[in-house]
């Protein structure tokens, strides 16, 4: 699929590109990052102009994004029907509220795995449509600027720092799941020594 | 959120964790030393001044034969010739695809050709030209 692609971006130019960038933000794994540090090289190499590339690359991006925001929206009836009462699912969405901007800004370019579920609990959680665009449009330009400038760094070697960026977000996501789970964990023990506690003064001495 | 639910939303989420580090931290590792082992190759420049590639193991299945002709600063008419493959309905083709279409029963003919005709036809290496990295 990849070389599939790459094959056409050299083909058909930054248009191409950008629509590859539009699909992987709705969520076809089309290896985005990939593609952005291969062209990334392609511009060093003068088969592409790095302005229009990386101006019609971000267009692309950010309309997926818009998109997949805006099917988390629309969804949002329904999640609010299903979970709305819940207080999980509150406390998610106050969460969530309290630390969005960076999420958005950082899954990004960070943690890309979670770009797609990051846009559809922004949409659905009723979070300002103008700030999450702001917040991705930052995010977005970071990622074409750094990716694509190591691409551009390295040439025609572009391969080695695609392999190392795509296997280090896999490490960073590992990394997030352990301190989620972690966290879960001390918190769970907590809970059950402060019951112990609290049930240890309710028994009346003999 | 039932107890035992818990509980096995934690422990699920330390194993599914510990797994996902420890399979991308051997990769990222493995990665990095090879980056480190490579240099990226001094900026290119503009128009004349520009570098070609020399390093033909860098010449991957998904290139076209004009790509690699820019790259390697070859005629693409040269490389057209070496495989004994028309030009013409050709230029947008990778290398796989040529394979597939030209020497369906020889695996990777096209490419061991091409890599053996930008060897035998690049232009003389100047001192600023990337050195090929090794095997």
């Amino acid at each position: 699929m990849s070389d599939f692609l790459l094959t056409q971006v050299i083909n058909y130019g930054a248009p191409f590109f950008a629509l590859i960038l539009f699909l992987g933000a709705l969520g076809f794994p089309v290896g985005a990052s990939v593609m952005v540090v291969a062209a990334g090289a392609f511009v060093q190499q003068d088969l592409l102009d790095w302005k229009l590339t990386a101006s019609l690359g971000l267009l692309g991006v950010l309309l997926g994004d818009a998109i997949s925001f805006g099917m988390g929206h629309y969804a949002k009836d329904w999640v609010d029907k299903r979970f709305g009462r819940t207080p999980a699912w509150k406390n998610a969405q106050d969460s969530f509220a309290s630390r969005a901007g960076m999420a958005v800004y950082l899954t990004r370019f960070l943690i890309t795995a979670l770009a797609i579920p990051t846009n559809l609990i922004a949409g659905g959680s009723g979070y300002r449509f103008r700030k999450f665009m702001t917040y991705d449009a930052a995010g977005e330009a970071t990622w074409i600027i750094l990716y694509g400038g190591l691409g551009y760094w390295f040439g025609t070697e572009w391969e080695l720092v695609s392999n190392f960026a795509s296997n280090f977000g896999g490490l960073l996501l590992g990394l997030i799941v352990l301190g989620v789970g972690s966290w879960l964990g001390v918190r769970r023990t907590k809970v059950i020594e402060t019951r112990k506690e609290t049930e240890k003064i309710k028994v009346p001495e003999v | 959120m039932t107890p035992a639910r818990q509980r096995a939303l934690t422990v699920g989420l330390i194993v599914v964790g510990v797994l996902i580090v420890a399979f991308f931290g051997l990769r990222t590792l493995r990665a990095f030393r090879e980056f480190r082992g490579h240099r990226p190759p001094p900026p290119f420049g503009r128009g004349e001044e520009q570098q070609a590639q020399t390093d033909v193991e860098l010449i991957r299945d998904w290139m076209t034969i004009p790509f690699i002709a820019h790259t390697y600063r070859v005629p693409p008419k040269v490389l057209f010739e070496a495989v004994g493959i028309p030009h013409k309905g050709n230029e947008e083709k990778s290398l796989t695809r040529l394979n597939e279409e030209y020497f369906p029963a020889e695996d990777g003919r096209v490419l061991e050709k091409i890599k053996a005709a930008v060897l035998e036809n690049q232009p003389p290496v100047s001192p600023n030209t990337p050195v090929p990295s090794a095997p």
